[in-house]
C-alpha cells in the first residue's frame, strides 16, 4: 500500500481532475476514504458512482475466485493382507474434490462467515486463498496476487490463524515470539510498540506477555495467536476455527475482539467456524459450503430466517423428573434423563415451551442454536427439491450454479444463472461488520 | 537484494536469540547436547582409531593425512550439527503434520527459517575438538602452513559444508512430493558412515561414480585435505566446485517445485 494520504473529493473537483483520476484509479481502488458528509465520487469495480455516507470504505474486491477447484488423488486399498499385497503392484486411485467451482468475491472491510460441516472444504479454500496450496482449476486473486506464487509482498498483507495449529513458541514467552514476527514482517520499532500496546490493551493480557506460552489456557493462547497475527496490521485476516475447543466465555471474548478489529481497523475477515453463534454474532454475510460446493452466499440473517427452523432447549432439574407430558406442539424430545431434558422445538414455539418448562421449576434452562449440520442439510435438500420440481434455484439466495446431482454429488454451472440471479447475488454481497 | 540479506540477518539474529532463550528454559536442554554430542564424537574417534590402528597408509596418504581427513570430516559434521541439522531434519515431520503451513504463510523464506530455527550451540565444542584434530594431523604430516593454504582449506571446508546441507535438504524434500520419506535418510546415513571411514582416494570404478557424483559424500572431506597437502589438481578443484553448484541449483529447484506439490495435511 502506498503511503499517499487518502483524500476526500467532490464530484466537481473530480471532473476537473478526470484525467488524473483515471490514472490513479488503481491506487484509489484500494484506499480507504475518510469520512465525509457529502456525496463522494467513488470507483467501484469497473465504473464511477456517487456514494453518500458518514463513513464508508471504497468498495474494493480484495478476494475474487472464479470456478475454483481443488482435487486430491487418494488411493483405495482393499481390506486385509491380500489387499495390502495387491496394492503394491496395482493401485486404485480416486479423485476427491475438496472444493468444487467456488466463486467467491469479498470486498474490503467485510466480515464473511464460511460455514459447513467437517470435510466441507472450508479449510482447503482458506489454504488456497493464502497460497499454502495451489488450486487445481479456476482463477484466484487475493489483493491482486496469485497466492500460490508465495510472494513476500503478498504475505505481508494478510494473516492466518488456524485454531488447531499454533505459531507460538511454547517454551518461550509471547513477547519473544512477537520479536521474531517484528523482524519477519519488518515492522519499525515505534510502530511495533504502538501496535503491540494497542492489542495487549484490547485483549487485556498485560500480565501474560512475559510468561511461558505452555502455561497459558486455551482461551489465553488464542488471544495471543490473534495478537501475533495482527501485529503487522494485515488487510485480510483468515481465521480457521478460532473458537474450537474454547468455553462459552472465552469464545464470547474472542468474538468481541474480532468485531472490534473489524470495526476499528477495517480489517477484512474471513472466518470459518462450526459454531452458529460465531457466525450469527459476527458476520453479516455468510457462505455455506458442503462437499466442496458453495450452497449459499448471502445475508446471515436471511440464512437463519430461512433455514434455521428449530432451537434446542435444555432444562436441568434439582430433583429427578419423570416423563414430562408437554402441551406445546412442534416439539421433539432428544434426551430424557432424570435430571436433564433436551428438546428440539420449532422457533415460534420456543417461548411457549420455555414457559411450560418453567412450571416444573427447573434449575436452569438453556436455549441453543440448531446444529450447523441440520441447517446445511436443509439448504442442500431445498436445492434437490428445487431441481426436481424444475424451479431452478429453489432457495432465493442459494448460490447461482450450485447444482445437485441425483447421486448427491454437486457441480456448479455458473452459466445458467439468470441476470436476475446475478443482480440479487450482487446485492447480497453487501457485507460488512456488525 | 541487499535489503533482503539485511532482513534475513536480522531474522537470523532473532532466531539465534530465541533458540538461546529456549535452551535455557530447561537446564538439561542446555547442558545435555554437550554430553550427548561429546559422546558421539568420542565414539566416532574410537571407530576411526580401530580402523586405522593397523593401517599405515591408504594410497598416497600416510597416518598424518588420515588424521587430517578425520578432523576435516568431523569439522564438516560438527558445523552441520551446530548450524542446520536439527532444523532441516524436522522438515519431513512438518510436512506430514501440516505444520509447514505456518512457514509458507510468513514473508520469509520457509527454508531459511527451517534451516536456522534449531541452531544447537551445544555442538560448538565439537567444532573446537575437530580443529584440534586437524592441528594434530597437520603436525604429524609436517605440512608447512601458509596463509593461502589455510585459506584454501577453510574455503573447501565451507564449500563442502554447503554440499552436505544441499544433500540433506534434497533428501528431505522428497517428503513434499510423497509425504513419506521411505526411510531415505538411511541412504544418507550409510553414505556418510562409509565416507567418514574411507577417504575418496580409496574409491575406484563404480564406487567412485557413486560417491563422487551420485551421492558426493566421497569428496566432502577428501578435497579439503587434498588442497591442504597440495594434491588437489585444478581439474578436480573445478569438478568439486561444479558438484556444489549443481547440487545447490538442484536442491533449490526440487525444494521450490516441492512447495507447489505440497498438499498440506487435513486439519
Amino acid at each position: 500500500m502506498s503511503g499517499e494520504e487518502p483524500s476526500t473529493f467532490s464530484p466537481y473537483n473530480s471532473l476537473k481532475m478526470h484525467a488524473a483520476v483515471q490514472q490513479k484509479a488503481e491506487l484509489w481502488k484500494r484506499k480507504r476514504i475518510r469520512r465525509g458528509d457529502h456525496d463522494i465520487l467513488c470507483f467501484q469495480g469497473q465504473s464511477w458512482s456517487f456514494l453518500r455516507g458518514k463513513e464508508f470504505y471504497m468498495k474494493n474486491k480484495v478476494i475474487e475466485t472464479q470456478g475454483l477447484v481443488k482435487t486430491y488423488r487418494r488411493y483405495r486399498k482393499r481390506e486385509g493382507i491380500r489387499g495390502s499385497l495387491a496394492s503394491l503392484w496395482k493401485r486404485e486411485y480416486e479423485e476427491k474434490t475438496a472444493v468444487n467451482r467456488v466463486n467467491l468475491s469479498v470486498e474490503e472491510g467485510e466480515f464473511v462467515g464460511l460455514i459447513g460441516p467437517n470435510g466441507a472444504g472450508k479449510t482447503t479454500l482458506i489454504k488456497m486463498l493464502t497460497g499454502i496450496i495451489a488450486p487445481t482449476e479456476g482463477s484466484i486473486d487475493v489483493l491482486g496476487y496469485y497466492p500460490n506464487d508465495l510472494r513476500n509482498e503478498f504475505k505481508k498483507q494478510y494473516a492466518v490463524v488456524m485454531g488447531q495449529k499454533s505459531q507460538l513458541f511454547f517454551e518461550l514467552t509471547v513477547n519473544d515470539t512477537l520479536r521474531l514476527f517484528k523482524e519477519i514482517y519488518e515492522i519499525p520499532e515505534k510502530e511495533y510498540r504502538e501496535t503491540k500496546d494497542y492489542f495487549v490493551r484490547l485483549f487485556g493480557v498485560e500480565e501474560l506477555m512475559d510468561v511461558q506460552v505452555r502455561t497459558l489456557s486455551l482461551g489465553e493462547r488464542m488471544k495471543m495467536e490473534l495478537i501475533v497475527a495482527l501485529l503487522h496490521q494485515p488487510k485480510i485476516l483468515f481465521l480457521d476455527e478460532p473458537t474450537i475447543g474454547l468455553d462459552a466465555v472465552a469464545s464470547r471474548q474472542i468474538r468481541k475482539f474480532l468485531r472490534e478489529i473489524n470495526e476499528e481497523k477495517g480489517t477484512t475477515i474471513l472466518l470459518t467456524s462450526h459454531y452458529m453463534e460465531d457466525i450469527k454474532a459476527l458476520c453479516r454475510r455468510t457462505v455455506v459450503i458442503n462437499r466442496g460446493v458453495s450452497l449459499y452466499d448471502g445475508p446471515t440473517d436471511e440464512l437463519f430466517d430461512r433455514y434455521q427452523k428449530n432451537r434446542k432447549v435444555i432444562a436441568t432439574f434439582e430433583h429427578p423428573m419423570g416423563q414430562i407430558a408437554l402441551k406445546t406442539n412442534e416439539v421433539r424430545q432428544i434426551e430424557d434423563e432424570p435430571y436433564k431434558k433436551v428438546y428440539e422445538a420449532a422457533i415460534p414455539r420456543t417461548r411457549e415451551l420455555f414457559a411450560e418448562l418453567m412450571e416444573y421449576e427447573p434449575k436452569d434452562i438453556v436455549v441453543e442454536e440448531e446444529d450447523l449440520g441440520a441447517v446445511v442439510e436443509r439448504i442442500y435438500q431445498s436445492e434437490i427439491a428445487a431441481q426436481e420440481t424444475g424451479t431452478g434455484r429453489g432457495s432465493g439466495r442459494a448460490v447461482e450454479g450450485a447444482e445437485v446431482s441425483e447421486t448427491g454429488a454437486t457441480a456448479a454451472e455458473g452459466k445458467e444463472a439468470t441476470e436476475t440471479d446475478s443482480a440479487e447475488q450482487k446485492s447480497n454481497k453487501k457485507g460488512g461488520c456488525r | 537484494m541487499s535489503k533482503n540479506i539485511k532482513k534475513n540477518m536480522r531474522v537470523l539474529k532473532t532466531l539465534l536469540s530465541l533458540r538461546f532463550h529456549g535452551m535455557t528454559v530447561f537446564r538439561l536442554d542446555f547442558f545435555g547436547p554437550f554430553f550427548v554430542d561429546g559422546s558421539l564424537f568420542l565414539i566416532q574417534l574410537l571407530a576411526f582409531g580401530a580402523v586405522y590402528a593397523n593401517v599405515d597408509s591408504i594410497g598416497s596418504w600416510g597416518r598424518g593425512e588420515m588424521i587430517l581427513y578425520i578432523g576435516s570430516f568431523s569439522l564438516i559434521n560438527a558445523l552441520n550439527m551446530t548450524i542446520y541439522f536439527f532444523g532441516v531434519n524436522g522438515i519431513p515431520g512438518k510436512v506430514k503434520s501440516g505444520e509447514l503451513d505456518l512457514y509458507l504463510s510468513k514473508p520469509v523464506s520457509p527454508l531459511f527459517r527451517l534451516t536456522f530455527e534449531n541452531i544447537t550451540p551445544g555442538s560448538i565444542p565439537l567444532i573446537l575438538m575437530s580443529i584440534c584434530i586437524i592441528g594434530y594431523g597437520i603436525g604429524i604430516s609436517d605440512i608447512e602452513l601458509t596463509v593461502v593454504g589455510t585459506g584454501a582449506f577453510i574455503f573447501w571446508i565451507l564449500l563442502m559444508t554447503i554440499l552436505h546441507y544441499d544433500m540433506e535438504v534434497l533428501i528431505r524434500s522428497v517428503s513434499l512430493y510423497l509425504v513419506t520419506m521411505a526411510r531415505m535418510e538411511q541412504i544418507e546415513e550409510a553414505g556418510l558412515g562409509l565416507c567418514m571411514t574411507l577417504p575418496g582416494i580409496a574409491f575406484y570404478g563404480v564406487y567412485k561414480v557413486i560417491f563422487y557424483l551420485i551421492l558426493p559424500y566421497g569428496i566432502m572431506a577428501t578435497l579439503p585435505v587434498q588442497s591442504m597437502i597440495g594434491e588437489l589438481e585444478p581439474g578436480m578443484a573445478a569438478y568439486g566446485m561444479g558438484v556444489v553448484l549443481f547440487f545447490s541449483v538442484l536442491t533449490g529447484v526440487v525444494w521450490k517445485k516441492g512447495l507447489r506439490h505440497y498438499n498440506s495435511a487435513s486439519s
